[in-house]
C-alpha cells in the first residue's frame, strides 16, 4: 500500500470511530448546557443500537432501523429528563440507573427476540449509506453551534444551564426546556448507537457500546461544553480508537492497546482541567423556591 | 387582593389579608421575619396560589429579587431580552436587542453597557440590570424585595430616585423591606404585617419610625444590653493582612481588637469583608500576621452554608465544630455534655424549636441565627468574629443577638463585628473601621464617628 493509501485508510477508520462518539457527545453537550448531566449516554447508545438492529431486521429497511435508534434514544432521554426535572431524582443516580436498565433490558430482549444470548443475528446494515451519518454528525455539530449561539431557543437553553431561576423570572418554564434538551440529546446518542450496530456493523452484541457513552461524556468536558468542541474531542478520541485498531496485531499486547482510548480520555481530562467552566447550574435540580423572596 | 389566605401544612402564613396597590403610589410592606410578607408578595406576583381569596391584576407584575435572578456569565442585553428576543429569521436580532436595551436604559435614566458580562459588574449595576429586565415588560405593578440590602447609602438614594420617577409615571410599587428609614423617606404608605395579618396601615408622612417598629413587634421594642465601662486590654493584633478569595480581597490591613471592646468594620458588601472574616476565622490562607486570635468564636456569613447542617438536629449542630475538643469523651462523642450545651443555648438564646432533636431546617432564620450565635459564644471565647450577625432576622431576634454580643464585650471579649448595616455599627461599636476596596479607609472612635463621613468613605469618597 502506498503512503497515501495508508493515510486514506486511516482517515476512513478515523471517521468510522469518531461518528458514534460525536453523536453522543453532541447529545451530552445539549443536555449539560441546559443543566442536566447525562450519565445515561451509554444506556441511550445501547438502546439505540439494539432498537436499530431489531427494526432493521424486522422491516428489512436499515434506515427504519436508524429511525428506531433515534426514537429509542429519545425515549430514554425523555425518561432521564422526567426523572431529573419533574421527579427531581439525583441526575447521576438516574443516569446510572438508565445505563444499567438499558444494558439489562437489551440482554433480556435479545433472548426474547432472537432466542439466543450474547448477540443478535445479522441484519441489513446501512452499508455505504452510513457515510451519510458521518456527514450528518458534522452537520449536527455546526447546526447545534448556530442554534446555541444565535437563536432565541438556544439562548434560553443556555440560560437554563446557568440560572434556571432567572429563566423562570423571564416567564419561561426551565423544566420544559431541560426535558426537551435531554430528550433531543438522547435521540442523538441513540443515533450514535444505531451507527455502531447497523452502520459500522450489522448486528447487536452485548456490551458493544464498550464505554463509548462515557468517552462521549469526557468529550463533552474536553470540548468545553460547546458543540464544535465536542466534535473536536470526538475526533481526538476517535483517533486513538482508530490507532488502537491499526496497532492490533503488532507486537504490543492487544489488551494494552485496547486501553488506549480510555487512557487518552483520562489524560486529556487531566491535561485540560480547569480551562473552561461548566455551566453554573449543570447537574443542579431546579425547584421553584419561595424562600427566595 | 382580597381575603387572601395561605397555609403551609399546619402553619398559616397569610391569614385573611386585603391589600390594594394603586398606580402612582409607593407602598411599603414591613413586618418581622415569618410575618408573611414573602408569601404575600409571592401571591401578588403570581408565583403562589392562595388557598382562599382573590387577586385582581391590571397589567403585568414585575419583581426585583433581593438576590438578583441574573445569568451571571451572560451579557446584559441577553439578560434583559430573554423570553422576548427580537428576531431576524430564526436568529436573534442582536443589534435590535442592544438598541432596545440602550433605549430602555436611557428612558429610565439607568445607564448600562449592554455588552458587559453581568458577573463583571458591581452590585449596584447588577441591580440596574435586574430592574431593567423587569421594566422591559412594562409592568403595571413593580414588587421590590429588600432592594437596597447590598447598596451603599448614595446608591440607595439613586435607586429610589428611579423608583419614585416610575411611580410618578403611574406604576404601582410595593417595597418589601426591613429598613424602616427608607420606608419613611420614600414610601407613600406603609402596611405592617404581623402573624399573617395586616395590623396597621399608615400614611408614611407624619408617622414616627418607632411607631412602625412597635406595631411590627406588637409591643414595646426589645432593648439592647447596655454598654458597660470596660478597661480594654490588648488581645488581637492584625498586621499587614492580605488575603483573597475569588474577587474579594483585603489588601494590607492592620488593626487591633482589644478585650472589652467591639470593633466594627463598616463598608458596602464586596469590599473585602469576606476575605477578612475568613482569614480571621482560620479558613483562608493569608499573608501578614494575626496574633491572639486562637480562642475564637465565629459567627459566619451564611448560617445555612457555613454555620449549620440544616438536615441535622439542634443538638448535633451544637456538637459541630466542638467534636474534637469540648464534646468528646475518649474516642466517642460526649452525648450528655452536648445535650446539656444544646439545652443551655436554647434557653439562654431563646431558640424557639419544638425540641433539641428538631431538624435545624425546620427553624425560622432568626432561630437558626440565635443557635449559631449561641454556639459561637458558648465557651466564652476571648475573640469573637461576627459577620452580619443580624442579617435577615427580625427585630426581636436581632436585639437578642446584639445584646449577647454586647454582654460578651462587657465580660471582656474582643469582638470584631462586620456589618453592612450602619445602624448596627453605630449601636454596637466602640471603634469603627471603614473598609473600602480591601483597605481601611478610615478609623473612628465611637465618640467622634461622623455618619455622613463614614457613608462617603464607604462609597470611595473622602
Amino acid at each position: 500500500m502506498t503512503i497515501a493509501g495508508v493515510i486514506g485508510a486511516f482517515v476512513v477508520l478515523l471517521a468510522i470511530k469518531t461518528t458514534p462518539i460525536a453523536f453522543a457527545a453532541l447529545g451530552g453537550t445539549l443536555g449539560e448546557r441546559s443543566g442536566v448531566i447525562n450519565i445515561g449516554l451509554e444506556g441511550m447508545m445501547t438502546a439505540g443500537a439494539f432498537a436499530a438492529v431489531v427494526a432493521s431486521g424486522a422491516t428489512g429497511v436499515p434506515w427504519l432501523g436508524a429511525v428506531a435508534g433515534v426514537v429509542a434514544g429519545a425515549a430514554f432521554g425523555a425518561l432521564l429528563g422526567v426523572l431529573a426535572t419533574r421527579v427531581r431524582v439525583d441526575q447521576i443516580v438516574a443516569g446510572t440507573g438508565i445505563n444499567l436498565f438499558a444494558l439489562g433490558s437489551a440482554a433480556f430482549l435479545l433472548v426474547l427476540v432472537y432466542g439466543q444470548p450474547g448477540a443478535s443475528k445479522t441484519v441489513p446494515s446501512l452499508g455505504n449509506g452510513s457515510w451519510l451519518l458521518v456527514a450528518l454528525a458534522f452537520a449536527v455539530a455546526l447546526a447545534l453551534h448556530v442554534f446555541l449561539v444565535a437563536t432565541p431557543a438556544g439562548l434560553r437553553l443556555r440560560a437554563c444551564g446557568e440560572n434556571p431561576s432567572a429563566v423562570a423570572a423571564a416567564g419561561i418554564d426551565p423544566l420544559r426546556i431541560r426535558l426537551l434538551a435531554v430528550t433531543a440529546g438522547g435521540a442523538l446518542a441513540g443515533l450514535g448507537g444505531a451507527y455502531l450496530s447497523i452502520g459500522e456493523l450489522n448486528l447487536y452484541s452485548d456490551g458493544m457500546i464498550a464505554g463509548r457513552g462515557f468517552i462521549a461524556l469526557a468529550a463533552v468536558i474536553f470540548g468545553r461544553w460547546t458543540p464544535l468542541g465536542a466534535m473536536g474531542a470526538a475526533l481526538f478520541f476517535g483517533f486513538f480508537e482508530a490507532l488502537q485498531f491499526v496497532l492490533q496485531g503488532s507486537s504490543i499486547p492487544s489488551e494494552a492497546m485496547q486501553m488506549l482510548p480510555y487512557v487518552a480520555a483520562i489524560v486529556a481530562l487531566v491535561a485540560f482541567r480547569g480551562r473552561a467552566r461548566a455551566p453554573a447550574a449543570d447537574g443542579i435540580p431546579y425547584e421553584r423556591n419561595i424562600e427566595e423572596f | 387582593m382580597r381575603g387572601i389566605r395561605k397555609a403551609f401544612g399546619a402553619v398559616t402564613a397569610v391569614d385573611g389579608v386585603d391589600l390594594e396597590l394603586r398606580g402612582g403610589e409607593i407602598q411599603a410592606l414591613v413586618g418581622e421575619n415569618g410575618a408573611g410578607k414573602s408569601t404575600l408578595a409571592a401571591i401578588a406576583f403570581g408565583a403562589l396560589r392562595p388557598d382562599a381569596g382573590t387577586v385582581e391584576r391590571r397589567g403585568t407584575v414585575g419583581l426585583v429579587h433581593q438576590h438578583f435572578e441574573l445569568i451571571e456569565r451572560m451579557r446584559v442585553w441577553e439578560n434583559i431580552v430573554i423570553g422576548r428576543e427580537p428576531r431576524r429569521g430564526v436568529r436573534i436580532d442582536t443589534d435590535a436587542a442592544k438598541r432596545a436595551v440602550r433605549e430602555l436604559a436611557a428612558r429610565n435614566g439607568l445607564d448600562v453597557d449592554p455588552d458587559a458580562i453581568v458577573e463583571s459588574l458591581p452590585v449596584a449595576m447588577k441591580q440596574r440590570v435586574e430592574l431593567l429586565r423587569e421594566l422591559e415588560r412594562r409592568p403595571a405593578v413593580l414588587l421590590l424585595d429588600e432592594p437596597t440590602a447590598a447598596l451603599a447609602p448614595a446608591e440607595v438614594a439613586a435607586f429610589f430616585a428611579t423608583i419614585v420617577a416610575l411611580a410618578r409615571a403611574g406604576t404601582a410599587v410595593l417595597v418589601v423591606t426591613h429598613k424602616l428609614q427608607e420606608v419613611l423617606d420614600y414610601a407613600d404608605t406603609v402596611s405592617v404585617m404581623r402573624r399573617g395579618k395586616i395590623v396597621a396601615h399608615f400614611a408614611s408622612r407624619g408617622v414616627a419610625l418607632d411607631e412602625i417598629a412597635r406595631t411590627m413587634v406588637g409591643g414595646e421594642l426589645p432593648k439592647v444590653a447596655a454598654r458597660a465601662s470596660t478597661a480594654p486590654v490588648p488581645r488581637v493584633r492584625v498586621a499587614h493582612l492580605r488575603a483573597e478569595s475569588g474577587d474579594n480581597a483585603v489588601r494590607d490591613v492592620s488593626f487591633e481588637v482589644r478585650g472589652g471592646e467591639i470593633v466594627a468594620v463598616a463598608g458596602v458588601e464586596g469590599n473585602g469583608q469576606t476575605s477578612l472574616a475568613d482569614a480571621l476565622a482560620g479558613v483562608l490562607p493569608y499573608e501578614g500576621s494575626i496574633e491572639g486570635a486562637d480562642a475564637r468564636g465565629v459567627i459566619p456569613q451564611d448560617r445555612l452554608r457555613e454555620g449549620l447542617v440544616p438536615s441535622w438536629s439542634v443538638t448535633e449542630n451544637v456538637a459541630l465544630g466542638r467534636q474534637h475538643a469540648r464534646a468528646r469523651r475518649g474516642a466517642l462523642l460526649d452525648r450528655r455534655g452536648v445535650l446539656q450545651a444544646a439545652r443551655a443555648i436554647v434557653e439562654r438564646y431563646d431558640v424557639r424549636a419544638p425540641s433539641v432533636d428538631a431538624r435545624v431546617a425546620t427553624l425560622s432564620g432568626g432561630n437558626q441565627q440565635k443557635l449559631v450565635v449561641g454556639r459561637a459564644l458558648l465557651d466564652d471565647p476571648a475573640f469573637v468574629v461576627a459577620y452580619q450577625p443580624t442579617r435577615g432576622i427580625d427585630v426581636g431576634a436581632a436585639a437578642l443577638v446584639q445584646s449577647r454580643l454586647m454582654e460578651a464585650r462587657n465580660a471582656g471579649a474582643a469582638v470584631l463585628l462586620i456589618s453592612f448595616d450602619l445602624d448596627e455599627v453605630f449601636a454596637l461599636a466602640d471603634r469603627i473601621l471603614v473598609l473600602y476596596r480591601g483597605r481601611i479607609a478610615g478609623t473612628f472612635a465611637r465618640e467622634d464617628a461622623d455618619r455622613a463621613k463614614i457613608g462617603r468613605l464607604m462609597a470611595g469618597g473622602t
